[in-house]
C-alpha cells in the first residue's frame, strides 16, 4: 500500500518536471541574466523616490479600506455560515457561496473591477474588499463554531433574544480573534495590493510594471525596496497589535 | 401553597437514542429547596435543562409559575425564561466581559432589544445589577474583567446574574462542584439565603449527600432517568441511598 502510495507519487512527480518544461539546465543558464539584471538595477535611483512613496500610499490606502470594508461586510456573512448559529437553511447556501467566491483571487476581481469602473484605486479597492469579504466570513465562521456554548447557554436561559443571544453570549467570546484575522488579512492585503498596479487598480505596482517594461531597472529597484519596506513597516505594525489580542 | 414548577410524564430522548428521562411527574411549591441527587447519568441535567427548555423535552409537559414551558411560542418562552435563573457547575461566564456586564446580562428579558445590541443599558438597570452583586457580596468587583476572578467569586457572580432575573425560580446545575469543597458551604449558603429571605423557589443538584442534607428541604433522587426518592431529607435511610447510588440492575 505504502510502497504503491510512493510509486504513484513519484509518477505524478515526474510527469509534473515535464509538463511545466522544468529543466535545472535552463535555470543554471539563465543565472548570468538574473546577475546582470540584479547589477543593472544598482544603484537605485533616487529621483523616483517621491513618485514611489506617494504610490506605496496608495496601496497602503487600498488595502486598509478595503480590509475595513470588508471586516464589517464579513460579519453576517460570518454569522450565517456558522453551523452553531444560523439554521440548515440558511447555512448551506451560505457555505457554497463563501466557497465560490472565494476561489477567485483579488487580482483576478481587480480585472473585472477595471474594466466595470475604470482605471485607478478604485477598483483595487473593490477588489480588496471581493476577496477579503469572503475570506474573512470563513475565518470568522470557523472563529463562531469554536466558541465555548456555555456562556451562550447562561445567556439564552436568561430570555434574551437570539440577537441579544449573538451579541452578549458569542461576540465578546470571538471579537479578539476576529480582529486578529482582520490584522493578518490587512498583511496579506498589502501584498495582494502592490501587485494590483499591474492591472490598472491602483497603487505601487503601476510604477513597478512601468519601469521594467520600460528597462529602467534602477528606477525599477527603488520601487521594489519602498515596496519591501512598505510591507514591512505594515507587517512589523499589524502583528505587534495582534500579538495584543491574543 | 401556590405550585411553582409541575412537571408530567417528561420524557427526554438524547440524540441519537439514549432514553434520558422517563416520564417524571412531580410538583414542586413556591418556596420548596429542592435537592437533586444521583450518580452522574442518573438524568439531573436533562432534568433541570428541560424545565427551562435548553434542551427540549421529547413528551411531556412542564409548568412554571402557572405558565406552560413545551409547546410555548418563542416569544412566550423567553418571558417564561425571565422567571428561570440557572446557574451552571462551569459558572458560564463571558470570560472577556466586566463583572457588571455579566450580571447585566440576566436584564437581557427585561430591557429594550435595540439600545441592549449596541451595549447600553438604562442607568436604573445598572443600579440593579450592582444590587445584585452587593447580595453576593462583590459589588467591588464590578469592573473587574470575569476570568481574573477565583471559581466561588466567579460562581457568585453566576448568582448575581440569576438574581438580575427577578426571577421565581433558581435552578442550579451542580453549583459547587467545579469548586474547592471549603467553598461548597458559601455558595450554598448564599442559595439557602436567597431561599429563606426571597421566598425564591429553589432546585439545586448535587453529588454531595451531606450537603444535600444539611440544606434541602425535599430531596429529589433520580436513578437511571427515574425519580427513585421523593420526600423531606430525614426520610433518606441507607437503604433509600442505596437505591438511588447503589450498583443493583433495576432501580
Amino acid at each position: 500500500m505504502r510502497r504503491a502510495a510512493a510509486f504513484v507519487g513519484l509518477v505524478v512527480f515526474a510527469w509534473l518536471l515535464w509538463d511545466t518544461g522544468a529543466d535545472p539546465v535552463r535555470l543554471v543558464q539563465g543565472l548570468p541574466w538574473i546577475l546582470d539584471f540584479v547589477r543593472r538595477t544598482i544603484p537605485p535611483d533616487p529621483r523616483v523616490l517621491p513618485a514611489a512613496l506617494a504610490a506605496a500610499l496608495t496601496t497602503v490606502e487600498i488595502a486598509l479600506l478595503g480590509t475595513a470594508v470588508a471586516a464589517a461586510l464579513a460579519l453576517p456573512l460570518g454569522f450565517l455560515s456558522a453551523r452553531n448559529i444560523a439554521p440548515g437553511a440558511v447555512f448551506y447556501p451560505a457555505r457554497v457561496w463563501l466557497n465560490f467566491f472565494r476561489s477567485v483571487d483579488t487580482l483576478v476581481y481587480a480585472l473585472v473591477f477595471v474594466a466595470a469602473v475604470g482605471l485607478g484605486p478604485f477598483p483595487g479597492v473593490l477588489a480588496v474588499i471581493a476577496y477579503t469579504t469572503t475570506s474573512l466570513a470563513k475565518l470568522y465562521s470557523e472563529a463562531i463554531e469554536g466558541i465555548e456554548p456555555g456562556p451562550v447557554d447562561a445567556v439564552r436561559a436568561t430570555g434574551a433574544t437570539r440577537l441579544q443571544i449573538v451579541r452578549y453570549g458569542v461576540l465578546p467570546q470571538v471579537l479578539p480573534l476576529f480582529l486578529s484575522y482582520v490584522l493578518y488579512r490587512l498583511e496579506t492585503n498589502i501584498r495582494a495590493a502592490t501587485v494590483l498596479g499591474f492591472v490598472g487598480a491602483g497603487g505601487i505596482g503601476f510604477y513597478l510594471q512601468t519601469y521594467l517594461r520600460m528597462i529602467d531597472y534602477p528606477a525599477a529597484s527603488t520601487v521594489l525596496l519602498v515596496t519591501v519596506a512598505m510591507v514591512m513597516v505594515v507587517d512589523g505594525i499589524s502583528s505587534r497589535l495582534r500579538d495584543r489580542l491574543v | 401553597m401556590e405550585l411553582m414548577i409541575e412537571v408530567a410524564g417528561l420524557s427526554v430522548v438524547l440524540p441519537p437514542d439514549t432514553i434520558a428521562l422517563h416520564g417524571i411527574d412531580l410538583t414542586v411549591h413556591a418556596g420548596e429547596f429542592v435537592v437533586v441527587l444521583g450518580r452522574s447519568g442518573a438524568g439531573k441535567t436533562t432534568f433541570l435543562r428541560s424545565i427551562n427548555r435548553l434542551i427540549e423535552p421529547t413528551a411531556g409537559v412542564v409548568r412554571v409559575a402557572g405558565r406552560v414551558v413545551t409547546g410555548a411560542s418563542a416569544t412566550e418562552l423567553r418571558h417564561i425564561r425571565r422567571q428561570i435563573g440557572m446557574i451552571f457547575q462551569q459558572f458560564n461566564l463571558v470570560r472577556r466581559a466586566s463583572v457588571l456586564d455579566n450580571v447585566l446580562a440576566g436584564r437581557l428579558g427585561y430591557v429594550p432589544s435595540l439600545p441592549s445590541l449596541v451595549g447600553h443599558f438604562p442607568a436604573s438597570e445598572r443600579k440593579l445589577a450592582l444590587e445584585c452583586l452587593a447580595q453576593v457580596g462583590l459589588a467591588h468587583l464590578a469592573d473587574r474583567r470575569a476570568d481574573t476572578l477565583s471559581g466561588g467569586e466567579q460562581q457568585r457572580v453566576a448568582i448575581a446574574r440569576a438574581l438580575a432575573q427577578a426571577p421565581a425560580v433558581i435552578l442550579a446545575d451542580e453549583p459547587t462542584a467545579s469548586l474547592d469543597p471549603q467553598l461548597t458551604s458559601s455558595i450554598m449558603d448564599i442559595l439557602k439565603a436567597i431561599n429563606a429571605e426571597r421566598g425564591l423557589t429553589l432546585v439545586v443538584s448535587q453529588h454531595q449527600l451531606e450537603t444535600a442534607l444539611a440544606y434541602a428541604t425535599r430531596i429529589i433522587g433520580f436513578r437511571r432517568g427515574r425519580i427513585a426518592f421523593d420526600g423531606p431529607p430525614q426520610a433518606l435511610t441507607p437503604a433509600v441511598i442505596d437505591a438511588i447510588y447503589g450498583d443493583g440492575e433495576a432501580g
